[in-house]
């Protein structure tokens, strides 16, 4: 589960510690208040008459309020500074928010083929990361907890956020502006990866789909074609060319289904294919419910083999 | 009469008054040029939105100061003879109102030298 309270970045430590900060200083001071209005109320007259003071109003309606916020503006903006910096080298990762799920493309660069996924944003840990979003259709806000500030995809617009992952994990990020129907559906997870093994992982998702190996996955992957799934979905290395879906090249790969809803085994796949629209109605993905049993466990099958 | 009460006002008002200036001149050079992707616009060799911030508050600032020290020197003329209540209260308010007003233009100038120009 995401939380704000468990920093697992700079940026995320920053904001941490401001909320802490405010937090904790508005309880103390709302506590003083109460205390010295209780005070004020049943003390006697001649033991509570200091409240009334010239001086006890200057010291704490004047000088106290000052030196606060006098000290908390500064550190504010250095918070506000220091978060979120576009950092030199940092990688490039571009995300889109679609009704209701998570395009995620890592641009090439020299060395590397570029390439797309979905629902999982992967990522080296120490090496700082830019992240251009965008929206195919409404507004979405794209918010992982542990990282620190969310930002909104905006259609026909690209905002960057900037962060860093301090330390291997999975975490979970989610659509923070509401988006439609299925939008607390719609989540992802965010694999903080040690720098090898993203390089590994970035290597195998750029490559093409493995060709099936079993009789049954290759019906599989006949359902997969003849069903029409490639006029939506991307299988690259097939005919399967479509750009409406998530791509679905190395779907076996990935940890959920649904954009963070199932996780991700030939149970779950075979449930959506058949019924998605009674487990995430609105979502633009039709049920294949006419499909046998027989025909269902072979395609979700053969999506379950694309690692 | 007529002229010093209003006399009064405005020096009770002054603080106030700069703080607006300096508010109206901040967030209209810097909303203008940071909107129209002149952040980095420069002007004799120094970057007009920081320097707009630091010369706005500084004018501003020296303004209230003189109006501060006008308005303590009749707050004290007031303590030691007789006034009429509302000069009494005036002259209080004066002081007050410009003492708080140097401090929300150090505040509004601050952000200048921690924040870059566009933040």
């Amino acid at each position: 589960m995401q939380s704000a309270l468990d920093p697992a970045g700079g940026d995320a430590q920053r904001i941490y510690w401001l909320t802490v900060i405010m937090t904790v200083g508005g309880i103390l001071i709302f506590l003083l208040v109460t205390g010295l209005l209780l005070y004020a109320i049943f003390a006697a007259p001649e033991r509570r008459a200091w409240l009334g003071d010239r001086r006890t109003i200057i010291v704490g309606g004047l000088a106290f309020p000052i030196v606060v916020l006098s000290m908390l503006l500064p550190y504010g903006l250095t918070v506000m500074r220091d978060t979120d910096v576009p950092t030199p080298g940092a990688l490039p990762i571009e995300m889109v928010g679609e009704q209701y799920w998570w395009r995620v493309r890592y641009p090439a660069d020299q060395e590397r083929a570029e390439f797309s996924t979905a629902n999982e944003l992967v990522v080296p840990v120490g090496r700082p990361i830019s992240v251009s979003v965008t929206s195919a259709d409404v507004i979405h806000s794209f918010w992982i907890p542990n990282f620190g500030g969310k930002i909104d995809m905006i259609p026909g617009r690209i905002n960057r956020l900037n962060f860093t992952a301090e330390r291997p994990g999975i975490y979970r990020g989610v659509c923070a502006e509401f988006c439609g129907d299925q939008h607390a559906r719609m989540a992802f997870d965010l694999i903080a990866l040690e720098p090898a093994e993203f390089e590994a992982w970035r290597v195998d998702q750029a490559k093409p789909a493995l060709e099936p190996d079993l009789p049954s996955l290759v019906r599989g992957r006949e359902l997969f074609r003849m069903g029409g799934c490639g006029s939506c979905h991307v299988v690259r290395g097939t005919e399967a060319d479509g750009q409406f879906g998530p791509d679905l090249t190395h779907v076996g790969s990935r940890r959920t289904i649904g954009a963070g809803q199932f996780p991700n085994n030939i149970g779950t796949l075979a449930g959506w294919i058949a019924n998605v629209q009674h487990i995430k109605p609105g979502a633009r993905m039709p049920s294949y419910g006419s499909l046998t049993g027989e025909d269902l466990r072979a395609l979700a099958g053969y999506l379950e083999s694309l690692k | 009469m007529g002229g010093r009460r209003t006399g009064q006002i405005l020096l009770m008002l002054a603080g106030l008054i700069a703080w607006a200036v300096q508010f109206t001149a901040i967030y209209g050079v810097t909303s203008t040029l940071c909107g129209r992707g002149w952040a980095d616009a420069n002007l004799l060799g120094l970057e007009v939105v920081p320097m707009t911030i630091l010369s706005a508050t500084l004018v501003t600032l020296a303004a209230t100061a003189v109006a501060l020290i006008w308005s303590f020197r009749n707050y004290r003329l007031a303590k030691h003879q007789p006034v009429a209540a509302v000069d009494d209260f005036v002259s209080h308010a004066a002081v007050l109102i410009n003492g708080l007003s140097i401090v929300v233009i150090l505040w509004h100038g601050i952000p200048a030298f921690i924040l870059p120009a566009c933040a």
